[in-house]
C-alpha cells in the first residue's frame, strides 16, 4: 500500500488486465438478480437491443475498476468512484483497466489521490471512464 | 438558451425507501469469485482482522447491487424514449461487514439537458444513501439514465 508522501501527479495505477467471463457475469447477475432475460446472460436478448452479443453490467464494470483501486491502496481507501458508462462492455474480451493520478491534497484530515480511472477494450476503446478519490495513509 | 423540462418535480422532495437487505457472506464471496476477488478483507473474517476491521466486509461498490430494488416512479418526462444507464457514481462512507442489515433511500436528485453534436440528451439522476442497522449512513450511490430525443 503507497504512503501517501510517495505518491507523485502522474503516476499510474495499473495497467492491470482482465477479462469479464461468461461466468463470472452470470455469477454476478445471480448476486444482482436483473430481470431474466436480460442482456447481460441471453444472447437473443442482447442482439435484440442492438448488441453484439451478451454485455457486462455497468455495476460489475464499476466493481472490477473499484478492485484496481482497492488492491492498490487497501479494502477501504476508495472514498468517490464516478464513472461514466461510454460503450457497452463485451464477455469474454481483453480489458485494460488504468488510473493516473491527477491531484494530491489534504482534506478533512485525509490524505487523498484523486485519479483519472479508465476501462479499455483491446482496440485502444474507452468503455467506461471517470475520476476516482482514494485515501491514503501517511508516513507521519 | 435554457431548455424547459417538463417532470414531476415534487419528485425532488420525495423519499422512496427498500430494505433492509443482509449482507451475507455468501453474497460477498459470490461477487469475489466473479471478479476473481483476492483481497484479504473481503474474503474471511480472519483476512480483514488482519487488515484492522472487525470481521469480512464487503467491496466498496457491492450496495449498488441493492438499488434497483427501490421501486422509483415514472417522473413524467415528456422527452425521447430510449433510456439507457450511463453513468454511476459511489462513494464508500464506512465499512459494510457481513451481516450487517442495510436499508436503501432514494431520492430525485437532478435532472438536465445536454446539447452535443448527436443532439439533445435529458439526464435523470436518482440518489441513493445507504444506512446500515445502527441508522449510519455507510454508501450514496448516484445513478444516472440519459434519454434520447
Amino acid at each position: 500500500m503507497p504512503y501517501f508522501e510517495d505518491v507523485e501527479l502522474g503516476e499510474q495505477i495499473g495497467p492491470v488486465e482482465t477479462v469479464a467471463t461468461d461466468e463470472g457475469v452470470a455469477n454476478f447477475c445471480d448476486v444482482w438478480s436483473p430481470p431474466t432475460p436480460n442482456r447481460f446472460t441471453d444472447i437473443e436478448t442482447a442482439k435484440a437491443s442492438g448488441m453484439e452479443g451478451t454485455i457486462v453490467p455497468g455495476i460489475m464494470a464499476m466493481a472490477m475498476m473499484a478492485q484496481l483501486l482497492t488492491d492498490w491502496a487497501g479494502p477501504d481507501a476508495v472514498r468517490d468512484l464516478d464513472v461514466v458508462f461510454r460503450q457497452p462492455v463485451p464477455h469474454n474480451s481483453p480489458l485494460t483497466l488504468e488510473a493516473t493520478i491527477t491531484d494530491l491534497r489534504q482534506e478533512d484530515g485525509q490524505n487523498l489521490a484523486e485519479c483519472d480511472i479508465l476501462m479499455l477494450g483491446s482496440k485502444g476503446e474507452r468503455h467506461v471512464g471517470g475520476r476516482a478519490l482514494v485515501s491514503l495513509p501517511s508516513r507521519e | 438558451m435554457t431548455m424547459q423540462l417538463n417532470y414531476d418535480r415534487s419528485l425532488h422532495e420525495k423519499e422512496h425507501r427498500a430494505g433492509p437487505f443482509e449482507i451475507t457472506p455468501e453474497m460477498i464471496r459470490s461477487v469475489n469469485v466473479s471478479l476473481s476477488e483476492k483481497g484479504a478483507a473481503f474474503n474471511s473474517d480472519e483476512g480483514a482482522k488482519g487488515e484492522g476491521f472487525r470481521g469480512m466486509i464487503a467491496p466498496p461498490t457491492l450496495c449498488s447491487i441493492f438499488v434497483r430494488e427501490v421501486q422509483l416512479p415514472d417522473i413524467g418526462l415528456d422527452f425521447g424514449r430510449v433510456q439507457m444507464h450511463a453513468g454511476q457514481r459511489v462513494q464508500p462512507i464506512a465499512p459494510i461487514y457481513a451481516g450487517d442489515l442495510i436499508s436503501a433511500s432514494s431520492h430525485l436528485k437532478e435532472v438536465y439537458a445536454k446539447t452535443g453534436r448527436s443532439g439533445t440528451m435529458v439526464f435523470v439522476v436518482w440518489e441513493t444513501t445507504f444506512r446500515n442497522q445502527d441508522d449510519e449512513v455507510v454508501a450514496e450511490v448516484q445513478e444516472s439514465f440519459a434519454r434520447r430525443e
